[in-house]
């Protein structure tokens, strides 16, 4: 068990917790920004294994894009969710 | 959007966009491409729709268009350029013009008038995207007239 | 119908934790004779340093151009279907 090592299943673990909070969370902004922090932490472990190009694409698309859909979609329509 | 956002907008919107011209111009020497440059200029645009509204951006949308349109263009044209031998050979590799400068085998830390169509290519799919995803971020925006809250 | 759900669940994630444990080692693909051939040729073919763009770009440009095509059918589905609410 390297540092490195620790540091990817401290990510992963990280990602899945993101991932649950963003399902979990009835504040859909909220969920929104989970969803995107998920993204920006998949990044960093896409450049942890040697992979800069996916890096910056999941930066640039999943953490800045996506998340600027949603919170258009979100300012349309309503940002509770109901029952 | 709150003052909190559009001064957080206005700082950071010139590095962005710098940051993906960056990108798509070191696209054969450094990671990354057209495909991630054109993204990251992409979202410069949406913390513009996101930001300050939609309705800023409105008499742009000729402007993506137009872009797409070149930049599909020029990417087949470019393909074109090499037909002699095959669809996408590299025309201008090694030939001493115009990114055409050789490299030497083995690792070196590149010059930037390499690599013979893959700059070129790198531009038109960076112009292709950048006008493709800004003017899908742009027209959801635009959605049901003005609503900037 | 509760336990069912529960049991599906157990087993994909059974396959997922066999295929994250008997995964190969990273780095070591099994045939290697076309990865050695971009990474040995692609300073002298293509002139680039880049490997990932010259294979992105020249070798595999097929790719890409089918790239640009979704990407444009997905810009033009949605300028259709938003073009008379945008204003």
């Amino acid at each position: 068990m390297t540092a490195l090592t620790v540091l990817q299943v401290l990510l992963l673990v990280l990602l899945v917790m993101c991932g649950v909070l963003a399902v979990w969370l009835k504040d859909l902004l909220g969920s929104v920004i989970a969803l995107a922090a998920g993204s920006l932490l998949l990044a960093l472990q896409f450049y942890l294994l040697q992979a800069p190009d996916v890096a910056i694409a999941e930066a640039g698309i999943g953490a800045a894009l996506t998340t600027a859909l949603f919170v258009l979609a979100i300012r349309k329509t309503r940002r509770k969710e109901e029952e | 959007m709150s003052v909190v956002v559009r001064t957080v907008a206005r700082l950071l919107l010139a590095p962005v966009a710098i940051f993906g011209a960056y990108v798509v111009m070191h696209g054969h020497l450094t990671p990354g491409g057209g495909f991630q440059g054109g993204a990251v200029i992409a979202s410069a645009i949406a913390l513009v729709v996101v930001a300050f509204g939609a309705q800023r951006l409105r008499k742009q949308k000729k402007t993506l268009s137009v872009l797409e349109d070149v930049g599909a263009t020029a990417f087949a044209v470019l393909a074109f350029l090499g037909i002699g031998v095959t669809f996408f050979y590299n025309a201008l590799a090694g030939t001493g013009g115009l990114f055409g400068q050789t490299v030497p085998i083995g690792p070196n830390p590149g010059a930037l008038n390499t690599g013979g169509l893959l700059p070129l290519m790198n531009w038109a799919v960076g112009l292709k995207v950048l006008a493709g995803l800004g003017s899908m971020v742009l027209l959801l925006g635009l959605l049901g007239g003005d609503d900037d809250r | 119908m509760r336990w069912l759900r529960i049991a599906a669940l157990l087993v994909v994630f059974g396959f997922l934790l066999g295929a994250a444990v008997w995964m190969r080692p990273f780095g070591e693909p099994l045939a290697t004779g076309m990865d050695d051939h971009f990474i040995e040729r692609s300073q002298e073919e293509v002139s680039a340093n880049n490997t990932v763009t010259a294979v992105l770009f020249d070798y595999r440009g097929f790719d890409t151009l089918g790239e640009a095509t979704v990407l444009f059918c997905a810009v033009l589905g949605v300028a259709l279907v938003l073009r008379r609410w945008a204003r």
